[in-house]
């Protein structure tokens, strides 16, 4: 950790050629992941992570380094280092740092630091033991994964203000291979929480319930045909259902993409329709103990509730002070980034479709002939175009208002802001699913999330040649 | 005393049998410009170490990215309490060297005095030939210069020490195009050792014509349509096909190789090479064990040459190890450090012709969702063309192709001649093929 008064050394060398802002992010962190494949623990690692990123800001450049040498030397280089890009006077010297005051919503009654690695490898071994308990001579390869990470984050800025926290995660995670005389298939489940070991040993979350959803996943997939292309209806499934959203509507809404016309909702007002009436959206970085929440974002504002969509309506985006400064608004708590080797900007927490009023049986019944695309591989979109894609890891054929055979391979393609007005149902079971999000300021954890709903017309990529 | 001296005693006092560190330094420096001024400007200065050791015949691992005694006891303590819990029985190796190495010179000391106002004026005439490469372009999403110089250590308590340096920079810049209500966006990137070699001009049309192509496309019909395939998208499938020759996989049952070796896995046009001396940005003249590499064939008029091994997995099979183990923790990696596809004599015209009427894909997304890797089925989001009358047509919208790996590269008809080679190391060209399944409208 480095003292206040070398932070505010540090903050007032880097200030000495004009900047108008300047940031201190120190980070100490430390992870460990344990992986049992084919029922032996196959490898054990511990990773540690501990550095300075230093960000400078000027109207709308920013400058950023970071490094490992935390030595009063070391840091007072680097901020003349960057400082040397600006040569304007000094705006701002910083006298005293007050402490920013935040919740814990997120407290851990056991640290991480003290589960002994045995007592992990037991909790993915009773999953590991399920999967085996199927005894399908098809199950040819199995992963189990526990991977936990303690991380302690300070910084110092110069609107004189400093915090500190320590969040701890755990993600449990199984993978199973399966083949046949006509190749393989993967079934892959991951919970994980802000929450101690115990999360993982409840009703909901738990290694039997969890690995043998993925094997049956895997095993279902394996003798599904493949998915059939085309234009059709499609109902997606709840929880990991919502990386639709996340990909084709969520990045679009950050302030990284919006503040520089290069989302396609820049044409857009608040107030505007951007969705059909019945949908409205929320990004929550307040959610107790949730995979993607925050207390306090990276810059020092606090984790907040944003209402993204209101009936339809666009009524606000993920900002960050920098690129807030672009749209006349200031960050809303949504600046994040993965570690200290990253400079951070606008991004998703928990990120979700709120509940409507059908219920998931409504919809599949009034489904004539469609696709029901319950689970995701994942996607990706470009945020200008709002061109999105994302791949099916388990999908059914609904016929006459019925889910009937499974199919394979099935891609998702189209444009953000067609599909959201194209949402003609939505569902009142929503649930959230955990994820890690790739974006400039790196890999984070968010939660995807949305109750079953359905989309009128999707274009759908496959090899089963045409619906019938 | 030596930096890491400390280290060594320590983990002898803790037990281990045989140890081994691998050290990366790196320095990054970017310039990045949105209209007209610096939007971004970092120098990052990286250090990361992986601590390697040896208890009982298991081996634990652990990483960190400061070096002092404190850090220096918390590796000793945490390989000790990771060997322990390891019950995988493959054995492991702290490699003891090869009998040669043939070292190559990947630095270019000149790039490191290039300024920062010859990257400027590079940054505004990439800038300013996107913004004025034709009347559709709207906006320059961004231009951006990254400068990397890395190094890295392997050493061991078997007496091993080799380091490699290396250094390289690119130019990226991303356009936005607009026409009749649609918009496209298109980037692209250009990347070398040798900076006055950077023509902006050059990328900057490349990346403004790719972009308003793609304006006023359409899906086409569903079908099966004899393709062509843009080296980049050759590029991203090759990438994954290239893993199935990878060993664990295979002698853990999970590659489509399995039992194929001196079998036929592709058509005789195709040869691929792994080649980690091909002198440039990639070049690995020892892989992250200290294992010499060398440049060997993978497939060969498409018959399977080789699979890829590190020393555990060649301990398995009873042969050499082919250096391919790069990355991972306490058990590494494999995979190719150069991937190279041998290049046909026709040009991209000359196979259009041979199409006569059918599509070419120009990019493909989505590959981390949209292709399984153990199957090698893809369905995948595209770009591209119609070829009609053996030539290049209107652009193709919202279309996806999809397919498998293996029966893709069993049904190239030509390999083409336009060689590009991608920033994640891999030489391609155009493939001819048989046919793709394209769903549209």
């Amino acid at each position: 950790m480095i003292s206040k008064k070398l932070a505010i050394d540090v903050l007032n060398a880097s200030l000495a050629t004009g900047a108008d802002y300047s940031e201190i992010f120190y980070e100490d962190s430390h992870s460990h992941n344990v992986v049992i494949e084919n029922g032996k623990v196959e490898t054990s690692g511990s990773n540690s992570l501990c550095g300075v990123g230093l960000r400078l800001l000027k109207n709308n450049q920013c400058v950023y380094g970071y490094t490992n040498d935390l030595s009063k030397k070391g840091l007072l280089t680097l901020a003349e280092s960057l400082s040397k890009s600006f040569n304007d006077k000094r705006l701002l010297t910083v006298e005293k740092l007050d402490m920013i005051k935040c919740k814990n919503r997120n407290p851990i009654s056991r640290s991480y630091d003290d589960v002994p690695v045995e007592e992990k490898i037991a909790l993915v071994r009773e999953g590991i033991d399920e999967i085996n308990s199927i005894g399908d001579p098809r199950i040819v390869r199995t992963f189990g994964v526990f991977g936990d990470n303690v991380r302690f984050v300070a910084v110092f800025n110069s609107k004189g203000k400093w915090f500190k926290r320590t969040t701890e995660f755990g993600r449990m995670v199984f993978q199973v291979i399966v083949a046949d005389q006509n190749g393989f298939e993967t079934g892959f489940e991951g919970p994980g929480a802000q929450q101690g070991i115990e999360y993982f040993r409840t009703e909901k979350v738990n290694p039997k319930k969890v690995a043998r959803k993925a094997a049956e996943t895997a095993l279902k997939m394996l003798t599904a045909e493949p998915c059939p292309s085309g234009k059709m209806p499609v109902v997606i499934g709840n929880g990991w259902g919502g990386v639709l959203f996340h990909e084709s509507c969520g990045h679009p809404l950050e302030a990284s993409a919006v503040s520089k016309g290069l989302s396609c909702f820049s044409q857009n007002k608040i107030g505007d329709f951007i969705a059909s009436p019945i949908v409205s959206a929320v990004d929550d970085s307040t959610i107790p103990s949730q995979w993607g929440s925050i207390d306090i974002d990276d810059e020092g504002n606090l984790g907040t509730k944003r209402l993204l969509i209101k009936n339809g309506k666009l009524n606000d985006y993920m900002i960050d002070d920098l690129n807030g400064r672009r749209m006349g608004r200031v960050g809303n708590g949504a600046c994040r980034r993965q570690n200290y080797r990253y400079i951070p900007t606008s991004r998703m927490s928990n990120t979700y479709i709120c509940n409507g009023k059908s219920t998931p049986e409504e919809i599949i019944k009034a489904t004539k002939l469609g696709l029901y695309a319950v689970s995701f591989n994942g996607g990706s979109v470009d945020s200008t175009t709002g061109e999105f894609n994302f791949g099916c890891s388990e999908a059914y054929i609904i016929r006459d208002g019925k889910v009937c055979e499974p199919v394979k391979g099935a891609t998702l393609i189209g444009k953000g802001f067609e599909i959201l007005k194209k949402i003609d149902m939505v569902a009142n079971d929503l649930d959230l699913a955990q994820g890690m999000c790739g974006a400039s300021s790196g890999s984070i954890r968010t939660n995807v999330g949305q109750p079953t709903l359905r989309v009128s017309e999707v274009t759908v990529g496959g090899r089963g040649g045409e619906l019938k | 005393m030596g930096k890491y001296d400390k280290f060594f005693a320590l983990a002898k006092e803790a037990g281990l049998e045989e140890v081994e560190l691998y050290v990366s330094e790196s320095r990054t420096l970017s310039i990045s410009l949105f209209h007209g001024e610096v939007n971004e400007y970092t120098d990052n200065n990286g250090y990361s170490i992986l601590a390697r050791g040896i208890l009982n015949g298991k081996c634990g691992a652990a990483t960190a990215d400061v070096w002092n005694a404190e850090k220096a006891k918390w590796l000793v303590k945490e390989i000790v309490a990771n060997a322990k819990v390891i019950e995988n029985d493959d054995p492991v190796f702290i490699f003891k060297g090869s009998e040669k190495y043939k070292k190559i010179n990947t630095f270019n000391k000149d790039l490191e005095n290039v300024t920062n106002k010859q990257i400027m004026d590079k940054l505004y005439a990439l800038e300013k030939g996107i913004k004025e490469g034709d009347h559709r372009v709207v906006e320059v999403a961004g231009t951006e210069y990254s400068q990397v110089r890395s190094k890295f250590t392997l050493l061991n308590s078997n007496g091993l020490n080799l380091t490699q340096k290396n250094n390289y920079f690119y130019f990226v810049g991303q356009c936005v195009a607009s026409e009749n209500g649609q918009t496209k966006s298109g980037y692209d990137f250009a990347f070398s050792s040798n900076f006055d070699e950077f023509d902006p001009a050059k990328l900057a049309k490349k990346i403004v014509d790719q972009t308003v192509a793609q304006l006023g496309g359409d899906a086409c019909a569903s079908n099966k349509y004899k393709a062509v395939l843009h080296p980049g998208v050759v590029q991203s499938l090759m990438r994954a096909y290239v893993d199935y020759a990878n060993a664990e996989e295979v002698q853990k049952k999970s590659s489509l190789f399995i039992g194929k070796l001196g079998q036929k896995v592709a058509s005789k046009k195709v040869t691929i090479e792994d080649r980690p001396l091909q002198k440039n940005a990639f070049a690995r003249w020892f892989d992250d064990e200290g294992v010499a590499t060398y440049n060997k064939a993978i497939i060969k008029n498409g018959v399977l040459q080789t699979y890829l091994y590190n020393l555990t997995t060649a301990a398995k099979d009873g042969v050499q190890t082919t250096g391919n183990a790069f990355g991972g923790g306490s058990k590494k990696g494999i995979s190719p450090a150069f991937i190279y596809l041998k290049p046909g004599k026709k040009s991209q015209e000359e196979l259009f012709q041979e199409v006569g009427n059918g599509v070419y894909i120009t990019d493909v997304s989505g590959l981390h969702a949209g292709l399984n890797a153990q199957s090698g089925n893809f369905s995948l989001q595209s770009t591209g063309f119609m070829i009609e009358n053996g030539k290049k047509g209107k652009p193709l919208d919202l279309i996806t192709v999809s397919g498998n790996l293996l029966e893709l590269f069993s049904d190239v008809l030509e390999v083409g001649n336009d060689v590009d080679v991608s920033p994640s190391g891999i030489s391609a060209s155009s493939l001819l093929i048989k046919k793709i399944a394209v769903s549209g409208k």
